[in-house]
């Protein structure tokens, strides 16, 4: 169907839905519905949009011709008139789409703080700082540690987890907590009675 | 695809519900003549006509001023029709020019020689205030006539409104005003026409969405 034919065509569908003829106004909705979709779809798809906004989108210029058709002067063409309107429902359209997307992927100021900001709850914290503590730790004895001392598993359980002996597991328990009493810098009256308390346990 | 069948259906079998006759011409006719009714009526009320009326409405600066703001009238209400009517041809700005050239001869050869700021020096700021004062019921109105067709640029159409209503309460205001100079005819009564426009471009970028 060329231009011309076109114009013809719908014009006189719209002076027939001001007769009142609902079955030749339907078709020419129809007509205008397959039109745009095939037009406005590779248009959205190039932006980022499915098939289902481009729906949304013929759906919403249908409205809008149906609303304002009294606008339409029957002396005038009427693609024209339809161009402008199905211009000005995609620029709209595309607009509130990139206003939508930018508040679903927003990042307001009290998330970014909650983000950035240490856990607040006490519980939470201190595993939090545990963990930040444990880090300076070789994996092997890190596991170890948070086995024995935080969730508090017995020597011999961890020594059959590990396929190991329990002496083996005692001496790298003893190594990784004064590994860990260095790194907290602790003071050197610390130390040497931890040390001394590892002696007497032996 | 369904639900804009669906859709398609609901939307046709209304077809023929708008009455025909009505047509944008039209409703802008009534529109500027129910606007002008209004500010009239304000102007008689309020200001009340000048004293020397009968004597004054037979000389030229009293013509200037009926020719210039008539002309915005005129000009405005087929820039409205254009800025409401989608797919229309923007050789409709033309019509302002009769405007635009009143005011440029009431600027550059007045004949009256009054000073270009009124003959006192709240001249100016009472002219402009009582413009825009006689100009809201005409924007009330022309804007309800544009929320009900079809304008696509709801800036520039609210800015159209704006100066449309300006120059209306310009026309009703040349009855009572009492400075005859063109130039401070043409300059200020063009500025209100401005602010008008202004007040409308904003309103009109919220209330003209559809």
């Amino acid at each position: 169907m060329t231009v011309e034919e076109r114009e013809q065509r719908w014009a006189e569908a719209m002076r027939a839905e001001r007769r009142g003829e609902a079955v030749a106004y339907e078709r020419m909705l129809k007509e205008v519905a397959t039109a745009l979709r095939r037009s406005l779809a590779p248009r959205l798809v190039r932006v980022g949009f499915g098939a289902h906004e481009t729906e949304d989108l013929v759906q919403e210029i249908l409205i809008g011709l149906h609303g304002k058709r009294h606008t339409w002067d029957p002396a005038r063409p009427f693609l024209p008139w339809l161009h402008t309107i199905t211009r000005y429902k995609l620029i709209d359209f595309m607009r509130h789409r990139r206003r939508d997307t930018r508040r679903r992927v927003d990042l307001p100021l009290d998330d970014w703080l909650e983000m950035v900001d240490p856990p607040a709850d006490e519980a939470i914290r201190s595993t939090w700082e545990m963990d930040r503590h444990l880090a300076v730790l070789p994996v092997s004895q890190r596991k170890l540690v948070r086995a024995i001392a935080v969730e508090g598993a017995s020597v011999r359980s961890v020594a059959q987890e590990l396929a190991t002996s329990e002496g083996v597991v005692r001496v790298t328990l003893h190594r990784a907590i004064s590994r860990l009493l260095e790194a907290a810098d602790a003071t050197p009256t610390i130390k040497p009675c931890s040390r001394s308390k590892h002696d007497e346990h032996r | 695809m369904t639900s804009t069948d669906d859709l398609i259906h609901s939307l046709a079998s209304t077809a023929g519900t708008r009455q025909r006759g009505a047509s944008l011409q039209a409703a802008i006719a009534v529109t500027g003549a129910a606007s002008l009714a209004c500010a009239l009526l304000l102007v008689f009320s309020v200001f009340g006509i000048r004293q020397d009326f009968a004597d004054m409405a037979v000389r030229m600066p009293f013509a200037f001023k009926v020719a210039y703001s008539g002309a915005l009238v005129a000009g405005a209400s087929v820039v409205a029709l254009y800025a409401a009517t989608p797919g229309a041809s923007a050789t409709a700005l033309y019509a302002l020019s009769p405007a635009v050239l009143l005011l440029a001869c009431g600027v550059i050869f007045d004949p009256t020689g009054f000073p270009i700021m009124g003959r006192t020096d709240t001249a100016v700021a009472i002219c402009v205030g009582r413009i825009l004062f006689l100009s809201l019921p005409a924007m009330m109105l022309t804007f309800v006539f544009m929320r009900r067709s079809a304008p696509t640029q709801p800036l520039f159409a609210g800015a159209v409104v704006g100066m449309l209503s300006g120059s209306v309460g310009a026309l009703a205001y040349a009855l009572a005003c009492r400075n005859d100079g063109t130039a401070f005819v043409a300059i200020w009564y063009a500025a209100a026409c401005a602010i008008m426009a202004a007040v409308g471009a904003i309103v009109g970028h919220r209330v003209l969405r559809w």
